[in-house]
């Protein structure tokens, strides 16, 4: 008898466990339009002025955040989402900047310097709870060519917008915070005072004549496929 | 005549808000750094990351400047003179104590954070003023609403500070 009653509690619990894990994974938002959000900056940054305006050639944008779901932003309330990788809107950003100023050039062979970009925090980041705090945060690795000289500089970009209880005025917070701490994080890394000095002590050495072309890894590594996994490993042993 | 009453009655009810209005953008450009630390405050490395972002954005609320720059941008040196850099060092932190705050209240077992930030004019480094903020909260509120709470208090004293100067 007492047998049969252990065996009933313990079909029950069987079933509330079944039942849970079955609601754990309906909670995982999935993306979709209504929950997917655009990040673009309304007008580029304006970078700062060069004596010398160099070309630049953005090489690729690898992740280093870590993060599983990196278009994931919220994961709350059905979830909200990048409608493209932080990775691609990064690189966007930057290229629209900096092709705004005239500052871009068609490859990297025929560019004065060469960025490649480590994207490590895109998003939003643990606040107080009271508000959003948006945070992108990367380093990049801005390299002559034809000196084979490097140098690694760092931007970030914050931004703190105001919670929201409405689902529509959520994503347009998160939207607005994304697109604030980007600009920030953009506008950190053109007027800088960190990429001032590396283009003057990159371009410092390379007025000579023409060096051989370029060996290395950059020289080589466009933005598709698997780009800059050599790279990788370097950066990775560093 | 009836236009002049109007314009008469609206110069009245808004002219005493015009002018109670604080002064707008009295320096151009303010830099906050990332505030280091005394060795010996256990705080987490996310905590100076988030007070540095509140106390940007509650130095933009102070309508004090013009615009709030990055750590590490460049300035145009025409603004030089008008802009402010803000360096910190958070030198004491206190968890608090739940019980004490739960038993006793009123203050006590609170969790507390002393930072002493100094005011730089950018062009030729001289000091502008020193702020001595002491924040207290709660146990229960975790560090980054004291970082909210500290970056306010920050920032209201930077305006304080700097509108004397202003006026002296």
């Amino acid at each position: 008898m007492n047998f049969r009653k252990i065996l009933s509690v313990c079909g029950w619990l069987a079933a509330l466990s079944v039942s849970a894990g079955a609601n754990a994974a309906a909670d995982e938002p999935k993306p979709t339009p209504e929950n997917t959000i655009h990040i673009q900056l309304a007008a580029p940054v304006p970078p700062q002025k060069f004596a010398k305006p160099p070309k630049f050639f953005i090489s690729e944008v690898i992740d280093r955040s870590g993060n599983p779901q990196p278009m994931l932003v919220l994961k709350d309330r059905g979830g909200v989402f990048l409608d493209r990788q932080p990775t691609q809107i990064t690189k966007e950003t930057l290229e629209e900047s900096l092709k705004a100023a005239d500052l871009v050039a068609a490859d990297a062979a025929s560019a004065d310097l060469v960025l490649q970009i480590y994207v490590f925090h895109f998003g939003l980041a643990h606040g107080s709870g009271l508000d959003f705090f948006g945070k992108v945060e990367f380093s990049v690795m801005v390299k002559n060519l034809k000196t084979e000289e490097s140098q690694r500089i760092q931007a970030a970009g914050t931004s703190i917008a105001n919670g929201a209880v409405r689902k529509k005025n959520l994503q347009k917070n998160v939207q607005a915070n994304i697109e604030g701490a980007l600009e920030d994080a953009v506008r950190n890394l053109l007027r800088g005072t960190q990429l001032r000095e590396a283009v003057a002590a990159l371009l410092k050495n390379s007025a000579g004549p023409p060096a051989a072309p370029p060996g290395g890894e950059m020289a080589f590594v466009y933005a598709n496929g698997d780009e800059g996994k050599r790279l990788k490993s370097k950066v990775g042993e560093r | 005549m009836r236009s002049l009453t109007i314009v008469l009655l609206a110069g009245l009810v808004f002219a005493p808000g015009i002018a109670a209005k604080d002064p707008e953008h009295i320096y151009k450009t303010v830099e906050a750094k990332h505030f280091t630390r005394v060795e010996g405050v256990e705080l987490s490395p996310a905590f100076t990351d988030y007070l540095y972002a509140e106390l940007r954005s509650e130095l933009g609320k102070t309508k004090m400047f013009a615009q709030v720059i990055g750590e590490g941008e460049a300035v145009e040196d025409a603004d030089a003179a008008d802009s402010v850099v803000i360096e910190g060092v958070i030198t004491e932190y206190k968890k608090g104590n739940r019980a004490a705050d739960a038993i006793i209240g009123f203050g006590a077992g609170a969790r507390s954070l002393k930072i002493d930030v100094n005011l730089t004019r950018r062009n030729d480094h001289q000091s502008m003023g020193t702020i001595n903020v002491h924040t207290k909260v709660s146990p229960r509120w975790n560090e980054s609403v004291m970082a909210k709470f500290a970056a306010q208090q920050i920032a209201h004293e930077v305006k304080k500070g700097l509108k004397d100067k202003a006026k002296s």
